[in-house]
This record gives C-alpha cells, structure tokens and sequence, in this order.
C-alpha cells in the first residue's frame, strides 16, 4: 500500500477538499478503501516530510549487474536523428543532469515536464519554470498563473498556445499572456487538472470532476462525467489523443474512449474486475485504476497502479514488474513517442518499444545510478554517472537527442547515447 | 337649398365639436407628452413618437432611407480608382477619382467592414462584419469569386508579403483567423485581445498588428490594459500581447514607413474615477500610441486634445510615404488632425520615461505635433492616402461622401458624393447626433464613445451619483432597446427621452442639453436603427445544438432537480421571458452592493448577451457561468446550486443563443448576405 | 351690379391697409449695424483693481451710437444718465444692457434698452453699486455688485438674474473683486479676478460656469504687467484684451490667447505701434474694433486693426473731448451654449475630492516618492483653521465642506509641519461635486485613470472639531 503515498502526497491537500474526493471516500469498496489508506498513508508522510525536512527515497531491491549483449549480440545503440520515431532502434540516455532549486527551479517537487521547441516547461509544487538558454525562468500566480501547483502541460501545434494544468484551474499561456480557465468562471469540469493536452482546435482536460474539452473556435466547453459517458466516477486522471479518438484513463473506470466524429463512447476496463492481480495474462487491460494513457504509432499505452497495458486495437499486453523490465508496477505517468514508450514509476523510469526495455534507476546514497536494458531473456546494466535524481517519477518528455523528466527532487535532463 | 343648409349643417356641428373638445384634447396631448419626456416644455408633436418611431410597416419604409455609409476604402497602386465598403448598404463602391463618381456598385455580404487589395491588384478582399466571412472579388469583373469562412464579425483584414495568407482580425469572438487563400481553408485561429478591429502588416512583411478596442476584462479599480496583438507573419503565431495601459477604443494601427515605429488610434477613458465634472479631462481623453518596433521597446502614449478642446473618437490613422505627417480621424468631432513626425520623434528622444508617462495625462503636449485640424463632412472614419501620398480620401460615414484632402496645403481640395439618398431622415439626424461629440461640454466625448457600435464599451463606471464612489455601473447596450422601458440600471428612467434629456445633459455631458428637435431625433434613431448582430456563432438558424436545447429546459424550468417547485418569482422564464428576455420590472437578485444607492435593478434584456460581458449591474462577474458560481450562492438570482456542473454549463450555451427578435422573423435571411434589417 | 361695386370697394380698402402695414413694416429702427461705444472725459491711468475705482467707475461717461460709415449719425443713448458704460448687445441684437449711474454719487445699476422703442428699463434694484452686465444663454444677464461688509470678505462678486431682474444668485463667494464678466463660447463665465485678501494680488482672468460651480485659473500673466480690459472672445476662439504696466509706465497693448489652451498661447499683437489701447473688441470679419491713442495728450479715438498685419486700420471715430472704448457692434451672434446646472439649493454642502494631493507640477509629477510626502491637509477659513484632516496613502483626500463658504487647503506631512504654503481660494456650491489632480498642479494635466482610495468610504466633513480625544465629526445636513 504504501507505493501510492508519494504519488498523492502531490495531490491529497486539494483532493481532501473536493466533494469528489470526500464522496470517494464514502464508497464502500475494496477498490475505494486502498485508495482510502493511500490517501491516508500520503496524508501522514506529508507531515513526516514537512517536519523532517527531507523526502522518503523508496528502497529499491538491488538487482546483480549482468554484462553482455543482447540477444542479437550487438550493442544497443541509439542513432542520431529521429531515433525515438524509428522502429527498431532503442534510444539509451545518459549523462544526467539533475536541476534543483540551486539551478533556478522555484522547487525540487517537479510534477510534469513538457519540450517545447528550443525550450523546456517544467511544472512544479511552485509554478511553472521554463527553461530556456540555459536559465530557468518562474512564473506563479502573480504572473497570471491559475495555481502554482503546475501539474500538466501541453503546446498547440497550431497556434502555439501553452496549456497549462494546475491544482487552481487550467491556463492559456499565449505568447506571455495567462488566461484562465476555472470551475467558476468557465465550463471547465473542475480546478483539479491531472492532464491537458491539445488535439486541433480543441483543448481536453482530465480533472478531479470528469474529463472535457474547450473548442477554441467555439469557445464552448463539453464535459464528461459518470453522468453522460462510461465512468464509474468523475474522477480522471490522464487524456491523451491520437486517430481521431481521445483516451481518459478513469479512475477505476479504465480507460473511455471517445470517437470526434461519432461522439461515441466505448470503454475498457479490466476483465479481471476488482482484483488486484491479473488472473488471466493479456485478456485486456491489467487494472481499473488508470493514471495516464498515451498513443502513438496505432498503440494505446496505458498505465495503472498496477502494471502496464498496451493495446494494438486488437491485442492486449500486460506488462508487470516481475516479468518484464518494468521498473514498478505503480505507474505515474506514460507518453509514447513512435514506437518507444517512457513511463514513469515510483521506481525509476522505464522505457520500452514493445521489445526491449531500458529502466533508469538511482542508486542509494549516490547521485549515480545504471540503466538497466532488458530484452526478452537477456539483461544487462550500463552504469551511468551522474544518474537521475530520484527514482520516484512523475513526468517525462522526450526529443530525439533529450530525455527530461520530472521526479520528487527535481527535473532531470538525460542525453542520448552514441556508441 | 335644403341640401346647403344640410351640408352647413354638418360642417357647423364638426367645427363646434372641434372647438369644444380642443382644450381637453390639447391638455391630454400635453400630459401625454410631458409624461414621455418627463419635461413641461417639450412640443406636442404627434409624429415624433407615432410617425418617427416605427421600426417596421410601410410607414417606417416611407420615412425611412437606406444610406451607404462608408466606413473604410482602399486606393488603387495607381490612385485612379477607390474602392469604398458601404456598410450599411452592404455595398463595396468602385469610385473613378478622376471623374469623382461610382462607376460600380459591387454587392458584398452583411455590414462589410474592411477592404483591401492584393499587391498585383488582382484581387480585393472584403471582411463582411454581419455574415462571418470575407469575401474575394476579382477586380477584373470586379465580381465575388469566393467567399471565406471567418470566425465572429470579422474586421481588420492583413494581406501576408507572399499574398498566400489573409489575417483577420474577429472583432466579436476576440480571435484572429488565419485563412490559406489557396485552399480558401481556416488554418488556424490564433488569441486576440478583447474586441480586435484593426490589422496591419508590418513593411518587411514580418511582423502583424491587431488592434483591439475594448480592455480586457478586469475587476473594477483594476488598471485599464488594452491589448494589441503580435503576430510572426511567417509562423503565423502570436508573439506577443501587449497590453497598453489606460487606453482603449484602439480603432486602428499604421506603422511608419520605415517600420521603425507603429502607431494606433486610442481613447483614454476616466472610469475609475468618479464622474463628477468634465473639465480638465476627467471623463475622456482621445490620443495616439506610439510602439516601438524594437525588443522591450517603449510604449508612449500622446494626447491629440488640447486643455479646452478635444476631439473625441480618434479611428483611422495613416502615415504619408515620406514618413512626415500622420493624419487621424477624429469621427466624433468631424475632423481630421494632421500631426508631425518629426516632432514626434524628438519627443520620443528628448524625454525621460517620466515625461513620457507625464504626456499620456497632458493636454498640453498636442501643441508640440498637432500642425493642424481638418473639418469634415459629419462622422469621418476610414481614411487612406494615394501611393503618392498627395492625396487624402476620407470616407465621411454619416455623409455618404469621401472628402479629398490635399496633404501639401492641408486643404480639402473636393468631395465624392457617393449617391446616397439626399434627404436627412429624423433616425439619420439622430445618428449624427449619437456620433457627434458636439453635445457634450469641449466636445470631449460622444455617445458612441461609452456606445461604440451603439452598443457599450465593456466598462463600469463611477456614475456618483450622490456621493463619489457610489453606483458603480457596467455600461449597457443601445442595440434593440426601443420596446424594454425602463431605463438606466435602476429603472429610473421610463423612457429614452427621460433618458438622455436634460438628466443626461447635467450630469453627463454637462453642457447644453438637445433640444426638442434634436431630442426627437436621438429617439427615432435609438428605437428605430440600433439592430442587434445576427448571432451568428451561437445560433445563425435559430436551431438549437444539443447543449443549448437541454439548457433551454433549465431555463424554462418549473421545478427544481429534486423536484420541488421553484416559486414563480425566482424562475429565469419569470422575469426573461421571450422575445427580449426581460420582463421589464424591477427585482431584487441578491446582487446589491454597499455603494448602491437602488435597492432594485431594471431586469436586462438578454438577447446577443454573449456580447455583453462583464455581467451584473456593476460588472462584477466577468463572465455568464460567474452569475452563479460566484454570485448566485444564495440562489436570489434564479434557483441553481442543485445544478450539476453539466446542466450549468448547458444554461450559459442557451443564454449564449438567445438572439434578436428581429431575427426570428427572417430566419432564411439571416445569413444571406444581402440581409436587411430594416 | 351693386354687388360688384361693394366687392370693388372692399378690395381697394384691403389693398390700403396692406400697404399700410408694408411701409409700416419697412421703417427699420433695429440700429443694425450701428457701433455702439462708451465715451469718457477724463481717462485716468492709475485704476483701482480691488475697488474699482477710476477703472469701472469712472465718472460722466456716456454711451453713444453711430454707423462706421457715417459719423453724422452720431446719437446719444444715455443722455438721462450722469454716467454710463459697459454696453452689451442681446443675441438677437434687439436689446442693449449697460451700467449707469443715473446721479452723481448714487448708486450704479444694471440697465436695458430696447433698440426699436429706444424705451430703457432698470434691470437692477440693489443697495449696492452693480457694474459689468454681460447677457448669459436662457434670458439671464450676469454682472458684477459692489459686496461692502460681506462675510466672505469681497470686494465685488459676480452675480446673475432673470432680464426683469428677479431670481438673482451669487456666484462667486472669495474674498476677491471680480469684475467684467464675459460669457465664452463654451458657456463658461470669464472674469477679472483680484485677491483682497489675505494679501491683495494682481487681477487674472479666472473662469467658473454660470451656476458659479469649477472655479478654476483661466489665464494668468507671470509679469508684472495687469489685465486691464473686459475680454471678449471671437467667433474663431481667440480672445483678446488689454495689459498694461503702470509699474513700467507702459500703457496699454493688445493681446490675444486662444480659447483652447489659454494658459500658453499669449500673444502681443501691436509690437509695431506705439502710443496705448484701452479697449479691443473682435468683429466678425476678423478684424478688430480697438480703441487707441498716439500720445497721452490725445483722447482715446476707435479704430480697426487688422490681427494679420499688427497695424491700424481705418478711423472710425474721434471726439476731442471724449476718449471712446467699449464699442460693440449692433447685431445678432451667435449664442454661447446654455449649460445646465448642478447646483440643488436644498443642499447645504458641496464635495471635493483630490486625486493625490502631492502632485504638485509635471516636474514633480513622476517625482512624488523622492519628495517629501504629504500625510495630512488642513483646511483654512477666512479667520480660522476649519480642520486637519489625514489623506490617503495614495495621496487623494475626500472632503464634504459647507456651501458657499471659502476656504484655501495647505499640505502637511505626519507632524503638521507646513509642505506647501495655500492654494486659492475654493468654494463649493451647493451639491457641486468637483475634483483635482493635485496641490498647485500644472492646470494642463488630466488625472490618471486610477480609482483614489479616499471615495472608498464617505466624506470628512469641514469643518472638523478638533478635540484632545482626537478629530469628531459633525453632520452639517
């Protein structure tokens, strides 16, 4: 249980507000009461970090170091240009750079990051830091900023439009000038924005009170609830888009998929039910409980507390900690880029194109770590000095040459590595 | 001889029947008329009220005349040929400036606003502000070969360098569409600022302006910013929102030829502070914005005013070839000023930042760069020079006529009649009268300044009406208000008569008040002319979307969702019934500030009222779902807190549909382009 | 038969009475176009401003007429006056009013004569002299009366009636001699204003609306040199009058500054002459009806000048004994605009409020923070401090003060001691509202659009009893 204390140590103190969340808690399910002692769990570490000072690092088991190759006995190399976006190819970051409060970051809680052209958003406990010719530069709710608690980020590919999700409300962030978008003075579901991202001319929104999108030409706000789509609660906590459809990952609703042009509803959830362990491998998606979900190149990736699910349209994989290179099978985050997906755990971060898996873990008491490469039976580790920052990951973007990712004690910038 | 005696007879009883009943006829006319007026002395004049002010029927078509009423042109590269936007013939006139007539009248879509030329003059582009697009004409035929789809009342129109991309600036939904003129497709819809007008494109080709005229909503005692928009021409995206402090009305933009320095047309209004008097510019102030065209350049606003004179809604702005003097439209006092660039520019150099923000508040500083003012014919707007600069044409608004000014001599050297209907009906002469700064004291402001568009200006203001800092009030529209008396927020007034007679005179533009003649004119023209825009983006066809129909249901509810009955007096349909949504009567919604002096407000009108934001008599909520999310906790203001979020949001998309009535009439017509209202 | 002869004899008696009333009809008694002017014995160089005396008194003067063009038809108009001057012609250019003095050492009042009937009809009935009339829009006249024991301490006060001279009202209430009012095109009042007390200053010209509401600075000379004539403004916004400067014994020049920016537009139009002028008023065509003299031996004679060229033009009268000044001419113009009024005489108080009370110049305008600021006001009568009051942190101040009662404001910072010496005096009317920038602020600027903190809450009421216990607040209404 207590994996899922740090994920909600970032959000409890709104959560606890919401009448969504005291209604949550109500429920008189399993599924509800580990939410319930999760929540609790964070409620109390919280307070355990804010008196001690320090962040809890979760102990991580010690894996052997395996040296070798891979199956087809060649060295895993990453090339040059548009390695993420080639098939085939599995990119391996190193060099870390870790950025702090020292570095110019208003806080080491990073909560999401986002590569925007030749700058880099960062959302954190303490505003929204852009990181821009080697300075990072903070805006808070003085400069217009809805909450400083900056958990999502997206950029309009059209309009170049950064849209920004905080604990406060959702922002336009358009050329310097912030426009914000709440429960109260918009059709915005509710001022919890787990997820934002941009698809045309349409902007969607997955909150503490069902999921929506704003027509930027209409200006009109539709919203998706338990009451008008296939939720079990209003609860959402990722978006994502791809072929015409949108993804929410429901909070024990699975996943809802929404077609733009029918406007039709269809819904994944876990065949298992309620039951933590998924009793028949790859007959659907492996939990009811989703954090994110992301496509790319025809895969739905999705992600849960309890392990990873990819799904082809037709086919469904699970993929869990005990049996694949799955760093943790308490997942924060996902996005796929081409065929590779990074997905962010509780225990480092995880990589993988439906083949090979590439995890980057932290070692204890060192900012050195390794980046563990797993291919079907063969697994070896590439030590990495320095490593990233903590294993505890919340957000993750990645470029051709760049891997950044936001983690509890800051955000990290990995390169790319040639042979 | 019988039949003689029969015949005076008859005509004998009329006369002593008339002779008997003139005196209490006259007494009942003459209390009729003192009760619409709320005055003693205002003639008895039947036509006024019963002739002047119909809006429809034959009589209406019999005293009414359908003017042209120029609003913007553009010249040809060689300066033979204008080609002027009739707005309110829903015309683009082609005028030979040699032999000063029309030679072509081209039919556009609904109230056209802007015309420009491509640089081959192959084609003109018309954005039509009523019908939401923009319409291509090939000026060979001179004949509509294409028609845009824009976003909300498009205006401002910018052409890009490689003639492949049209910037429309859209003036009611606050956003600027980007058109693709080979597929004719919308690429993208980029964010403006709150009511964009004017666009320009920058002389490298790199860089689009897009003015906007209303400040962006803000709570009151806020500082007023106004924004003007940014574009990268080759990214089409937006750079930069600038905001320009204490200004609005920014009408239009022009940059100087070198593209060193843009210019814009600005109003600096005095809403935050209590209107108590009118001297010394405390209530407008009309200048110019200077913006440097260089990073973190300065941003310096002048005044075209002077200490006892001011010259009210400034619109156009251009500058001569050589970059020497700038001319500005001064609608509201039927003038153009002619300023130096020169002097300007040593202004910009010799000055502190402090004096520069000192002359953004001084009267004084006009002296230094105004060379002259120009009078015109009533209410000139557009202006555009000839590619050799020599020439000035004006389009004089409420004239029908372009006036030609010489930029050498600063004389007007000719008019253009464009052909409108000669005679000046009362409804014509009252629109002069509502754009004419002429009746307020140093002609500082017009009603169209608080009304541009005869609509309002988005402002609240500090009417004081007892004590300073009291009645803080949101200005309302002028748009369709002849049938919903009463009047002024609190109801005070029962008729527009009362409404702008002497009240208005002394504690508005405090100086002499209309007299008779004119007050029947102001009258005729606000009940008669003052349309509302179709709504085009909320509801063009009068078919409800789906949101907007289940809104409808929570509008027109009777019980509340746990199925308790809703008291009658707190419905929405009780006090906004159809067609104009107001009951007309006063009520209490649980809005009433401490600085109120009325206990009860005058139930607002809802039709177009997406365009009306802020809302509430003060304007506190900035937007319609803030009337109840913020406001309406009491449930005073209509019964909503058992409202999910869905069916809140379901209530705003119908009340965003609501329209004029007008338009219910002439669905099929509403988007033709030919649409009349009259 | 007969009845032909008897519609014959009707119709020539018709034509009889018709051209009767045609020949009646075209005797023109109007004056039109006749110049109507003041003529004055001796004409005395040293003037009275507080007083005056030997300046708008002046003894045995006389109004008289005559057509420019034809000096035989020369005709005095006051010949039953001992004195008599100030002619002003109506808007409809069918009446005159003017000041006369109907004895030796009586009283001076406000006259009427009516052109066509050349009948005259006393305007004014007071105890005190009354000199000065100029006609206001809406049959109301304004002139300036003599204020002897006057509570504000004037010397003379501007004050208006009805043409029957009923319904008179004060309008200016300081302890200054305001004299010749002129109306301006805009509707506002222009006087010669002169402080009396608490020290005696040179006179200005200073504008207030005809309900004597926004008093304000109109125009003001930094010389030494004193404004000497009634303005009068022309159809193309320039007013003109006449300074001198008895300090440099120069006598009288013609200036002009113009009505849209008074306070910097001064100019000197007769550079190139020599000699004096004591009176100018603009005609229509432009050109101006002066009245000058080559040497002091001479008597002032009337003349045009041409504004364009700075030179004399044509004579139009000379008499040996008489100077002659104050011409107007007989005909109808255009009428200022009638502004309404704010004033409600039920009301016992006026309001004023202050945007910040340490803008003091454009210099020290942006400069505010690195002066000293001032934290506190107080607020002087004419014999007595009516109260300190705090301002605002943004510097504005909001004050309720008694109608009609003058009284002059000084700066203080948060220990009383004295920032800025007094402003002028200010009155308020009752129910007028008005508002300032700042404390001796350049009259140019207009005040930023920024809400001042102090009309956030009511009023301090003037004037404030001070106590031990600290300031108390008494209701006035």
């Amino acid at each position: 249980m207590k994996k899922g204390y740090l994920k909600l140590t970032v959000l409890h103190l709104n959560l606890i507000k919401s009448e969504i969340m005291k209604k949550f808690l109500q429920r008189n399910s399993v599924r509800y009461s580990i939410g319930a002692i999760v929540l609790l769990a964070a409620f109390l570490t919280v307070i355990i970090i804010y008196k001690h000072n320090k962040m809890l690092i979760i102990r991580s088991d010690n894996s052997s170091v395996i040296s070798g190759t891979d199956s087809n006995n060649h060295d895993i190399v990453a090339k040059r240009q548009g390695i993420i976006n080639k098939a085939g190819v599995m990119p391996v970051y190193g060099h870390w750079r870790t950025f702090t409060t020292r570095d110019g970051l208003p806080s080491d809680k990073a909560y999401t990051v986002r590569i925007d052209g030749n700058r880099v958003l960062a959302g954190t406990h303490d505003g929204l830091a852009v990181y821009e010719n080697d300075k990072w530069r903070t805006y808070t709710t003085k400069d217009g900023l809805a909450h400083n608690g900056v958990v999502s980020i997206d950029v309009s590919e059209l309009t170049g439009d950064v849209w920004i999700g905080t604990l406060g409300g959702l922002n336009r962030w358009s050329a310097g000038k912030f426009e914000t978008f709440n429960q109260f003075n918009s059709g915005l579901p509710n001022d919890l924005v787990y997820a934002v991202i941009c698809d045309g001319n349409d902007v969607w929104v997955a909150t503490g009170g069902g999921a929506g999108h704003y027509n930027t030409i209409t200006k009109e706000w539709e919203i998706f609830t338990e009451k008008n789509a296939p939720m079990h609660e209003p609860w959402t906590y990722g978006v994502s888009a791809g072929d015409g459809k949108i993804f929410i990952a429901a909070w024990g609703g699975g996943v809802i998929e929404y077609t733009n042009k029918t406007r039709k509803f269809r819904d994944y959830t876990d065949p298992d039910g309620e039951m933590e362990i998924d009793l028949q491998p790859d007959d659907g998606l492996v939990h009811d409980i989703t954090t994110a979900t992301s496509y790319a190149d025809g895969i739905l990736w999705i992600s849960t507390y309890f392990g990873l699910s990819r799904y082809d349209g037709k086919n469904w994989n699970g993929y869990f900690d005990h049996d694949s290179g799955l760093a943790s099978n308490f997942i924060n985050f996902i996005r796929a880029e081409g065929p590779v997906v990074f997905i962010c755990c509780d225990n480092g971060l995880s990589s993988f194109d439906g083949e090979t898996w590439v995890t980057y873990k932290k070692n204890d008491n060192s900012t050195d770590g390794k980046a563990i490469i797993t291919k079907g039976k063969s697994v070896r580790e590439m030590p990495l000095s320095p490593s990233i920052s903590h294993n505890f990951i919340i957000g993750v973007d990645a470029r051709d040459e760049e891997l950044w990712v936001a983690t509890s004690k800051g955000v990290c910038r990995g390169e790319l590595l040639k042979k | 001889m019988k039949k003689v005696y029969k015949i005076i007879l008859v005509f004998g009883t009329i006369l002593l029947l008339g002779l008997i009943s003139y005196s209490p006829l006259h007494k009942l006319a003459r209390n009729h008329v003192n009760y619409i007026t709320a005055t003693e002395d205002h003639p008895i004049s039947c036509n006024s009220c019963h002739i002047y002010n119909q809006k429809s029927g034959p009589v209406a078509k019999l005293i009414n005349a359908r003017y042209l009423s120029p609003l913007n042109l553009a010249v040809s590269n060689d300066g033979k040929k204008l080609y002027v936007v009739a707005q309110e013939a829903n015309l683009l006139l082609v005028v030979d400036v040699n032999r000063m007539k029309v030679i072509k009248k081209i039919r556009v879509g609904n109230q056209p606003h802007t015309v420009i030329l491509d640089r081959e003059e192959r084609f003109a582009y018309i954005s039509n502000q009523w019908s939401d697009n923009v319409m291509v004409i090939n000026l060979a035929g001179y004949r509509v070969t294409d028609t845009l789809n824009t976003g909300n009342g498009p205006a401002g129109l910018a052409l890009s360098a490689d003639g492949k991309s049209l910037f429309v600036a859209n003036s009611y939904s606050s956003d600027i569409s980007v058109l693709d003129l080979q597929t004719g497709e919308e690429v993208k819809r980029l964010n403006a600022g709150n009511n964009p007008a004017g666009a320009q494109m920058s002389p490298d080709g790199k860089t689009v302006l897009i003015t906007s005229r209303r400040a962006l909503i803000a709570p009151y005692s806020k500082p007023l910013l106004t924004e003007l928009t940014v574009i990268n021409a080759t990214t089409r995206r937006v750079t930069d929102h600038i905001n320009i402090e204490s200004a609005y009305m920014m009408e239009n933009v022009v940059f100087t030829p070198s593209g060193d320095l843009a210019l814009v047309a600005l109003v600096r209004p005095k809403n935050l502070i209590p209107s108590i008097q009118v001297e010394g510019g405390w209530m407008m102030t009309n200048g110019i914005g200077i913006i440097e065209q260089i990073p973190d350049g300065r941003v310096v606003q002048l005044l075209l005013d002077e200490p006892d004179a001011y010259y009210a809604d400034p619109s156009d702005i251009v500058v001569t070839p050589d970059g020497k003097k700038v001319f500005v439209s001064n609608s509201g006092v039927d003038c153009i000023s002619v300023l130096d660039m020169d002097s300007i520019r040593s202004i910009l150099s010799e000055s502190t930042p402090e004096m520069l923000r000192t002359f953004a508040n001084h009267l004084g500083v006009s002296s230094r760069f105004v060379i002259k003012r120009i009078y015109t014919g009533s209410n000139p707007k557009g202006i555009s020079l000839s590619p050799d600069g020599k020439k000035l044409y004006v389009a004089e608004h409420l004239q029908d006529r372009i006036a030609i000014i010489n930029t050498e001599n600063l004389e007007i050297s000719g008019t253009i009649d464009l052909g409108g209907p000669r005679r000046i009906t009362v409804a014509r002469q009252g629109r002069r009268l509502l754009n004419n700064a002429g009746h307020t004291f140093q002609n500082q402001y017009s009603c169209y300044t608080c009304h541009p568009d005869a609509h309002e200006d988005g402002l609240v203001y500090n009417m004081a009406s007892r004590d300073m800092g009291r009645n803080v009030t949101n200005t309302m529209s002028l748009r369709d208000i002849g049938e919903i008396p009463p009047y002024k927020w609190t109801g005070k007034n029962h008729s527009i008569y009362k409404q702008d007679g002497i009240r208005f005179s002394t504690v508005l533009t405090r100086t002499e008040p209309f007299n008779p003649k004119e007050l029947d004119a102001l009258v005729a023209y606000i009940i008669t002319g003052i349309p509302n825009p179709p709504n085009m983006m909320f509801n063009p066809y009068g078919r409800l979307t789906e949101a907007q129909s289940r809104g409808k249901i929570i509008f027109e509810r009777t019980h509340d969702a746990n199925g308790n009955e809703i008291p009658v007096s707190n419905r929405c349909i009780t006090c906004h019934p159809a067609p104009f949504y107001t009951n007309k009567k006063m009520a209490y919604v649980g809005t009433l500030s401490e600085t109120d002096d009325s206990l009860l407000f005058d139930t607002p009108q809802l039709n177009n009222i997406f365009a009306s934001a802020p809302y509430l008599h003060d304007g506190r909520a900035e937007t319609l779902e803030e009337i109840w999310t913020k406001y309406g906790q009491k449930d005073k203001h209509g019964v909503v807190n058992d409202l999910t979020k869905n069916q809140l949001n379901d209530l705003v998309e119908y009340l965003k549909s609501l329209r004029d009535p007008l338009y219910e009439k002439r669905i099929p017509e509403v988007n033709r382009a030919a649409f009349k209202f009259n | 038969m007969k009845h032909v002869k008897v519609l014959i004899l009707l119709f020539v008696m018709l034509m009889f009475v018709v051209s009767g009333i045609l020949l009646v009809s075209c005797k023109d008694k109007s004056m039109k176009g006749m110049i109507v002017f003041t003529q004055v014995p001796e004409y005395s160089q040293y003037k009275n401003y507080q007083t005056g005396d030997s300046w708008r008194y002046v003894p045995q003067a006389r109004i008289v007429a005559l057509y420019p063009d034809k000096p035989t038809s020369f005709r005095l108009l006051t010949g039953d006056f001992y004195s008599a001057r100030s002619p002003e012609i109506s808007y409809d250019g069918r009446f005159m009013i003017f000041a006369g003095q109907l004895k030796q050492n009586g009283l001076w009042q406000i006259w009427e004569l009516e052109f066509e009937s050349m009948e005259k009809r006393q305007v004014t009935y007071f105890q005190e002299s009354c000199i000065d009339p100029a006609f206001l829009p809406g049959g109301r006249i304004v002139f300036s009366k003599s204020m002897a024991f006057d509570s504000t301490g004037a010397g003379h006060a501007l004050h208006t009636c009805n043409l029957d001279g009923t319904d008179v009202r004060r309008i200016t209430f300081h302890p200054n001699a305001d004299f010749t009012p002129t109306v301006l095109s805009d509707g506002r009042i222009l006087t010669i204003s002169s402080q009396i007390y608490p020290e005696k200053e040179c006179p200005m010209l200073m504008v207030l609306r005809t309900d004597g509401t926004k008093y304000d600075l109109y125009y003001k000379d930094e010389t030494d040199e004193l404004i000497c004539t009634r303005p009068w403004e022309s159809e193309r916004g320039n007013i003109y009058f006449i300074r001198s400067n008895p300090v440099k014994g120069e006598t009288g020049s013609i200036f002009t500054i113009h009505r849209n920016r008074p306070l910097h537009t001064c100019i000197k139009l007769n550079n190139e002459i020599n000699g004096s002028f004591n009176a100018v008023t603009p005609l229509k065509s432009g050109k101006l009806l002066v009245s000058y003299r080559s040497s002091d031996n001479n008597k002032y004679a009337l003349y045009e000048f041409d504004t364009g060229t700075g030179q004399l033009g044509k004579l139009i009268y000379e008499d040996p004994k008489y100077s002659s000044m104050e011409a107007v001419v007989v005909e109808a113009h255009q009428q200022p605009r009638n502004l309404p009024s704010e004033v409600d005489l039920q009301v016992k108080t006026g309001l004023l409020m202050c945007q910040d009370i340490n803008i003091m110049d454009e210099q020290s305008m942006n400069a505010v923070h690195s002066q000293k600021k001032a934290s506190q006001i107080e607020v002087l009568g004419l014999d007595a401090s009516l109260g300190i009051m705090n301002v605002k942190e943004d510097g504005s101040f909001y004050l309720k003060a008694m109608a009609d009662k003058p009284f002059r404001i000084r700066t203080l910072d948060k220990n009383g001691k004295v920032i800025s010496e007094p402003c002028t005096w200010i009155w308020l009317r009752p129910n007028e509202r008005r508002g300032c920038i700042g404390c001796h602020e350049d009259r140019e600027l207009v005040p930023e659009n920024r809400m001042p903190l102090a009309v956030k809450k009511s009023p301090v009421i003037i004037p404030r009893h001070i106590t031990l216990a600290g300031e108390k607040e008494i209701e006035l209404e």
